[in-house]
């Protein structure tokens, strides 16, 4: 089978398959990268605070590979591997899914409100930074739900000191079905921090503008964040593109590709190689 | 451009500020160190004390079984000498890699305190109180 010759449909459905089937794969089997890196990101807060030198522990060991996948590959991470994100996807397809058997049209957020949420997760990674610093995070211990998240996902059900987190995770699945990664857009910490991050943009998508059809909007409303890309040869990174890809197959014009232009049409092996690359370094770390 | 500038400027200042944290924290330590050497030093000069506090537990290999993150978690306890020698981790299969490394800091606390009466290590709590708790299983099988 050459991928080169399949219709826009096909290929289509060959990403959000080839998507699907990686983003199952690591939520099965190593669904704990994302809150060991957060892990380490509360660590670090919690020895300064404490006056105590910071280690490398395996959960900044965690943090350094992630910031450093990410600072080379954009947030592959986040689009692909990370169980978070991952729980979001399949919640909003249900929810999509639901209001299509319904009749119902989802519900939709606009833009102005959107933009402003996203500022929410630089907030949410202060406080739980200043309330490590301050030696007060480990008191508040029931709260988090990726702690809840964690014990169900590992067949944990003993939740009674949990009530606070179980109830956020399950507000946080209601946001999640409404918004398309609502979580990570808005509330992620360690999102925040990815998304701050300088990007080289040898790998992030970029568009030909002067190609587009006129007016054309269609990869802005496809995208999850809502992002207008870039132009070619702009250095410029939109810090909230989780890289799910949706955008080059909905571009009628198939306009939108990589910085570097070889890679145009070999998408499908690109993405294969960046989960493999990361598969590699977590192997590497032993989580 | 400019901003790719500012995000790369502001990254290398804060891993400098990291690096250069640890490397303050390290010089103290050396001076403490030092100090308490020298204090150590004085206090042999002056008079050969020292006895090794020993615990209470009978020699031998125990083991024990506690609840971790997603299982159980099984250790053996070594006691030569009547003190803890050695804890060994025989089975955590429902830990998390990251985590069960993070938790192993335990395992020296106990040995230092000679007893599981310890704090747990924040951020692998349940696989660090799973340690603690199949210690103290096994340690109950060591009491005279």
């Amino acid at each position: 089978m050459d991928i080169h010759n399949l219709t826009a449909k096909d290929k289509k459905k060959l990403h959000s398959w080839l998507r699907a089937a990686i983003q199952i794969l690591y939520f099965c089997f190593i669904p704990s990268a994302y809150t060991a890196a957060f892990a380490g990101v509360k660590y670090i807060f919690t020895q300064i605070g404490a006056g105590d030198r910071i280690e490398l522990s395996s959960f900044v060991a965690v943090l350094i590979v992630l910031c450093v996948y990410t600072v080379v590959f954009g947030r592959f991470f986040c689009g692909f591997a990370c169980a978070f994100g991952s729980l979001g996807d399949g919640v909003h397809a249900l929810y999509v899914v639901a209001c299509k058997k319904m009749k119902k049209k989802p519900i939709h957020l606009g833009k102005t409100l959107t933009d402003r949420m996203s500022c929410l997760k630089y907030v949410v990674l202060t406080v739980i930074a200043v309330s490590c610093f301050a030696g007060v995070y480990s008191k508040a211990k029931g709260t988090s739900p990726w702690d809840v998240f964690s014990m169900l996902h590992a067949g944990n059900f003993h939740l009674g000191s949990y009530i606070p987190g179980t109830i956020i995770l399950a507000l946080l699945l209601v946001g999640m079905c409404i918004q398309e990664r609502f979580f990570c857009r808005f509330l992620c910490p360690m999102g925040a921090i990815f998304s701050i991050l300088p990007v080289f943009p040898f790998f992030s998508l970029r568009r030909n503008r002067e190609n587009c059809i006129k007016g054309c909007s269609g990869c802005t409303r496809k995208c999850p964040s809502d992002i207008e890309l870039p132009e070619d040869g702009s250095m410029r990174v939109p810090g909230d593109c989780f890289q799910c890809q949706k955008c080059i197959d909905t571009c009628p014009k198939s306009n939108i590709h990589c910085g570097i232009g070889r890679i145009k049409g070999n998408e499908f092996l690109f993405t294969i190689l960046k989960a493999l690359i990361l598969l590699g370094l977590f192997l590497w770390l032993g989580i | 451009m400019r901003e790719f500038c500012v995000r790369i400027v502001s990254l290398v200042m804060v891993v400098a500020a990291l690096i250069g944290y640890n490397t303050v924290l390290d010089a103290r330590e050396k001076d403490e160190q030092i100090e308490e050497l020298n204090a150590q030093l004085a206090g042999l000069q002056g008079a050969e004390t020292g006895e090794i506090i020993g615990g209470d537990y009978k020699d031998g290999t125990y083991t024990g079984e506690g609840d971790g993150f997603g299982g159980k978690i099984s250790v053996e306890i070594k006691v030569e000498e009547k003190k803890i020698t050695e804890i060994n981790i025989l089975s955590a299969e429902g830990e998390d890699g990251a985590y069960l490394s993070m938790a192993k800091d335990i395992i020296p606390k106990i040995i230092e305190a000679q007893s599981t009466e310890v704090d747990t290590i924040s951020g692998a709590t349940f696989s660090s109180t799973g340690i603690k708790e199949a210690s103290a299983e096994a340690l109950e099988k060591a009491v005279e």
